[in-house]
């Protein structure tokens, strides 16, 4: 079986080695890739090639938070395909658990809040971090944060006094990954949590004699953000214009204002639930009261009239129907996750071909995220760029410390990873789910001054990469790597985390073996020749192991080959 | 003859616009750059803005004092009116909207009564987010357009920083300022960015070709840990790979770049003199003195012109508004005052304008515990070119039936943020011609050529 997954490689591969030699780059060009005779012995098969093991930790970079060496290696030997296949059946690891466990410890007295330190707010991150560090549904985590930039709630001055309203939205997020859109925006449009932060939760239907009017916030956002733009597009991603060569608006101030109405009468489910209720229920979805919806006709979009009469939830339904069966949707959603995932200019064609997964077109399944999904990871323009000197994303910067850690095996004295998140949002300005505004950290067409906008491409991450922040990420690995205990803050009495580096000890007494290593887990085998150079000399004199190995991968992770993966 | 920065300081008053504007061309001269540098300190002037973040339940920050106006205070407030003896009485309001009425301020301010009293701090009633001016009835006849998002804290936090209540941009009027002197071609002095924020990346000083310099506000810049010359040698060679990839030498030139600022802001800062005005140790007093630092050093960044901008969260009081603003208010009163006296101290106060935003006000009635999101709010200016001790801008008249309230205790704004704005930009050295660059929708509400201040809350030479 694994043979026959190998072989099956073998194109895409043989496809990446001619990238990485055309790539302008004076790395050393990656050796021809093995082509494996059939077994016809007994003798077992060698590792994979560098070629397979570069494009496996290439993949591991897009898909995942960052993987240590060893598997990275069982990709490479399993193949991309079946080892994305693989991780699709995995069950979801939650962070509510993670929460719920620290309560039960607070209840149980085994620590109190500390002066000053609400520790209550800071169950939703240390449960961040100690999922994101321990579970083995990998892709699917990566894949809910690349969510949580799309469908924006964030702990900024709200939804920050109940673990549960993060931990459960989060949770959320995971669960859609490898679902269906539809059922995702769905969850996502009555999670109690984006009711509180688009405000349409205890949304009242219009009343005259008082002038009220149902809120327009999550009705604008909803097509803004999370559907389909402020534009038509095609399904290439690029502007629809009409005769005049303008762009044609998707929706206007009277569409906000009906679908304003149907996200009306909705409030918190649980127990004593009643519309208007203050007290925040967020293991629920919100449910609807039907006294408070709005009633009447309501106008979509394309000519759609919902009938009078229909429930409340009836009308919620056929509103995000109508918005999932627009043409923006596939273009404009697959656009943001590669994005997110491979790369901040995807070609025309790319974007097209992940929009017509989404649209169904071979499977007749609109929606379906794990064809999107295999759309964005496995196409051949992320196998091979064909425009290698503009493709690929700075890393985020709040995901190159958990890249670190993840890559270098932090542990723990119980193996719980908590981190109070201040440090990092310190150094970045930048921590899951404590995005600024609904517009998350950066824009995805953001365009920042320099050589990017001259050339007129987009670099959404370079939005919060500020003269501060670009140093301050360069400190923050400073800290992860060198300082005893201090890879995550966090207060006592939690368990504190360091890398784990002794793999690479023994790699550590050759300096190429080990900046080969660190090369092909950090920088996906494409570490220019010059940078490996700089590196090396830096590491003359060190004579401890460890700090050699530490010095490498400081160095490394400041260095423009890793912090843009392309 | 005009200097450069003559042209961008625009210190000679609205008056001399025309002539001002008119020495673009010639302020580019060497001779120029050099007469504008001994000018220097006399032409320093800077902005800061304090964003109360998530809404500042700003009546209460604010409260009518007359007995008949206080009456209608406490029944509309019910639970969340504060007791009348407890708060700090401001004097009789002598001039404007507000004649022959009093106010007190919330009883944790008592700094801020005091600078009142000096003189040196203004209060604009009632200023808030506008496309046309509208009252209640208007509103509810849906027939009159109001800003995007309206009580939503995505839109109006940003609307507070871009002043464009129509649409939804990504950059703020202070990085249009920077734009405008940009392109201008201003002294950028030793490369830091004349925006500084204390709070990271910001909408206000963000603009389309230049961003803010964030600094930290206990630390400062910090730079590279462990800066040895083997670390040193090691960042410089790797940050001189000539990479192919456009995004990696766009991160390698941003590091490169960052790196000698860094070092040139920490060899500026260290010119500060060092001051003797206690600051409180709280995040906002040390942001506020971090700030008073840096204009302590203003020569040494060789910029005429800065703003700073500093945001406090945790306003937005759905809960428990009465403890937490009794916990809050005392941050800014006291850090405000700590601040003027820095500036005394260093003989800047004249030149150094401190304004106050926030999304909105609240709703007046509770909700039980706090208060919900509102709209037209409160807020003080403080500097020595402030007419202080003035209040501008109309505080409602409160009532169950007022023309202005849309439901709930939510007053429509009576001054828009645009003329706000365009009196702190005016002073701050934008000519009146340039307005509409700064500030793009100003006409709706008021008449760069009117050679009236826009509110009349700073001393604009030149100006009626």
């Amino acid at each position: 079986m694994k043979m026959h997954l190998r072989l099956a490689l073998v194109p895409a591969i043989a496809a990446f080695a001619a990238a990485c030699g055309g790539g302008g780059s004076s790395a050393p060009p990656a050796p021809p890739p093995v082509v494996q005779p059939p077994p016809t012995t007994v003798a077992p098969p060698p590792g994979p090639s560098r070629a397979e093991l570069a494009y496996a930790s290439k993949f591991a970079s897009r898909a995942t938070f960052g993987l240590p060496y060893p598997q990275i290696e069982e990709i490479a030997e399993q193949g991309a395909e079946a080892w994305l296949e693989q991780q699709f059946e995995m069950p979801v690891t939650e962070s509510k658990p993670v929460a719920d466990k620290l309560k039960g410890r607070r209840a149980a007295g085994q620590f109190n809040d500390l002066d000053g330190v609400d520790l209550i707010f800071q169950f939703w991150r240390f449960a961040w971090w100690h999922t994101t560090m321990t579970a083995e549904d990998v892709v699917r985590q990566r894949v809910g944060f690349a969510l949580s930039e799309i469908f924006v709630v964030s702990n900024i001055d709200m939804l920050n006094d109940e673990p549960w309203a993060l931990t459960n939205y989060y949770d959320t997020l995971l669960h859609g990954a490898f679902g269906n859109f539809r059922d995702l925006l769905r969850d996502v449009a009555l999670h109690p949590s984006m009711g509180i932060y688009l405000s349409h939760v205890n949304n009242r239907k219009a009343d005259p004699a008082s002038n009220t009017f149902p809120d327009e916030n999550f009705a604008r956002e909803v097509m803004q953000l999370f559907t389909i733009g402020l534009y038509e597009l095609n399904i290439d991603g690029s502007l629809r214009l009409d005769a005049n060569g303008a762009p044609i608006p998707t929706y206007d101030n009277h569409d906000i204002a009906e679908f304003a109405k149907v996200f009306t009468g909705l409030s918190y489910g649980g127990k004593d639930a009643r519309f208007g209720k203050r007290k925040a229920w967020f293991l629920a979805p919100m449910q609807m009261f039907e006294e408070h919806h709005e009633p009447g006709e309501k106008q979509l979009l394309g000519g759609v009239t919902l009938a009078a009469g229909q429930t409340g939830m009836e009308d919620v339904e056929a509103a995000l129907d109508n918005l999932f069966e627009h043409p923006n949707v596939g273009p404009f959603i697959g656009r943001q996750l590669i994005q997110r995932l491979v790369t901040s200019n995807p070609s025309s064609a790319y974007v097209e071909r992940v929009a017509r997964a989404f649209n169904g077109d071979d499977t007749g399944v609109r929606g379906d995220m794990r064809a999107v999904l295999r759309a964005i990871l496995l196409d051949p323009e992320a196998t091979q760029p064909r425009e290698p000197s503009t493709f690929g994303k700075l890393r985020e910067p709040a995901l190159r410390l958990v890249a670190l850690a993840r890559q270098f095996k932090a542990n723990s004295d119980d193996g719980t990873f908590y981190n109070a998140g201040h440090r990092l949002n310190y150094y970045t300005g930048q921590h899951p789910l404590a995005s600024p505004s609904v517009f998350n950290f950066f824009l995805p067409n953001h365009s920042p001054p320099g050589l990017i906008a001259d050339a007129g491409l987009v670099g959404p991450e370079f939005q919060i990469t500020t003269p501060t922040t670009i140093i301050g990420a360069v400190n923050m690995i400073d800290v992860g790597v060198f300082r005893e205990n201090q890879l995550f803050d966090v207060p006592e009495p939690f368990a504190k985390a360091n890398l784990n580096l002794t793999a690479y000890r023994p790699l550590a007494n050759d300096v190429d073996d080990l900046l080969e290593r660190l090369d092909l887990v950090m920088t996906q085998g494409e570490m220019h020749a010059d940078t490996r150079a700089a590196v090396r000399a830096a590491l003359v004199g060190i004579d401890d192991p460890l700090t050699r190995v530490r010095q490498a991968i400081y160095l490394i992770a400041m260095s423009p080959d890793y912090t843009v993966e392309s | 003859m005009t200097t450069r920065r003559g042209f961008l300081t625009h210190t000679c008053g609205l008056g001399a616009a025309t002539a001002t504007l008119s020495s673009v061309g010639l302020g580019l001269s060497l001779a120029g750059r050099s007469a504008a540098a001994a000018h220097h300190a006399e032409d320093y002037r800077a902005l800061v803005c304090i964003l109360l973040a998530g809404g500042n339940d700003c009546y209460n920050m604010l409260v009518p004092n007359d007995q008949d106006q206080f009456d209608e205070y406490a029944a509309i407030r019910s639970d969340l009116a504060l007791d009348r003896s407890t708060l700090l009485a401001l004097p009789m309001v002598e001039e404007g909207p507000n004649r022959g009425r009093t106010f007190g301020l919330h009883p944790g301010m008592p700094e801020t009564r005091t600078m009142y009293e000096d003189g040196d701090l203004a209060i604009v009633a009632n200023v808030g987010t506008l496309v046309e001016p509208v009252d209640a009835a208007a509103v509810a006849s849906g027939n009159v357009r109001v800003p995007l998002g309206l009580y939503s804290h995505a839109d109006q936090i940003q609307q507070w920083q871009t002043a464009l209540p129509d649409s939804r941009a990504s950059q703020g009027w202070g990085g249009r300022v920077a734009d405008l002197y940009a392109e201008r071609g201003a002294d950028t002095g030793i490369g830091i960015s004349m925006n500084i924020s204390l709070s990271g990346s910001n909408v206000f000083q963000s603009g389309r070709r230049t961003d803010a310099y964030s600094i930290h506000h206990r630390h400062g810049a910090p730079g590279i840990y462990d800066y040895g010359p083997a670390r040193r040698r090691a960042v410089d060679a790797i940050l001189a790979v000539e990479h192919s990839n456009l995004l990696r030498r766009e991160y390698s030139r941003r590091l490169r770049s960052a790196i000698d600022q860094q070092a040139a802001f920490t060899s500026a800062i260290a010119t500060a003199p060092e001051l003797e005005t206690p600051f409180d140790d709280d995040r906002f007093s040390q942001s506020m003195r971090q700030i008073a630092r840096v204009i302590g050093a203003h020569d040494s960044f060789g910029v005429s012109r800065q703003t700073f901008f500093v945001r406090v969260g945790g306003w937005d009081h759905h809960d428990e508004v009465l403890d937490n603003q009794a916990r809050m208010l005392p941050w800014i009163s006291r850090g405000l005052h700590s601040f003027r006296g820095a500036m005394q101290e260093l003989g800047l106060f004249d030149q150094v304008t401190t304004f106050t935003t926030s999304d909105f006000a609240r709703t007046l009635t509770s909700n039980g515990k706090g208060s919900d999101h509102g709209w037209g709010g409160h807020h003080l200016v403080l500097g020595g070119a402030v007419r202080g001790g003035r209040m501008v801008g109309d505080y409602p008249l409160l009532s169950a039936n007022s023309p202005l309230d849309v439901g709930r205790g939510v007053y429509v704004p009576t001054t828009a943020v645009e003329p706000y704005f365009a009196e702190l930009a005016l002073w701050l050295g934008v000519a009146p011609s340039d307005l509409d660059l700064v500030l793009p929708t100003v006409r709706r509400f008021y008449s760069p050529e009117s050679n009236a201040a826009p509110l009349g809350f700073l001393n604009l030479p030149g100006v009626a």
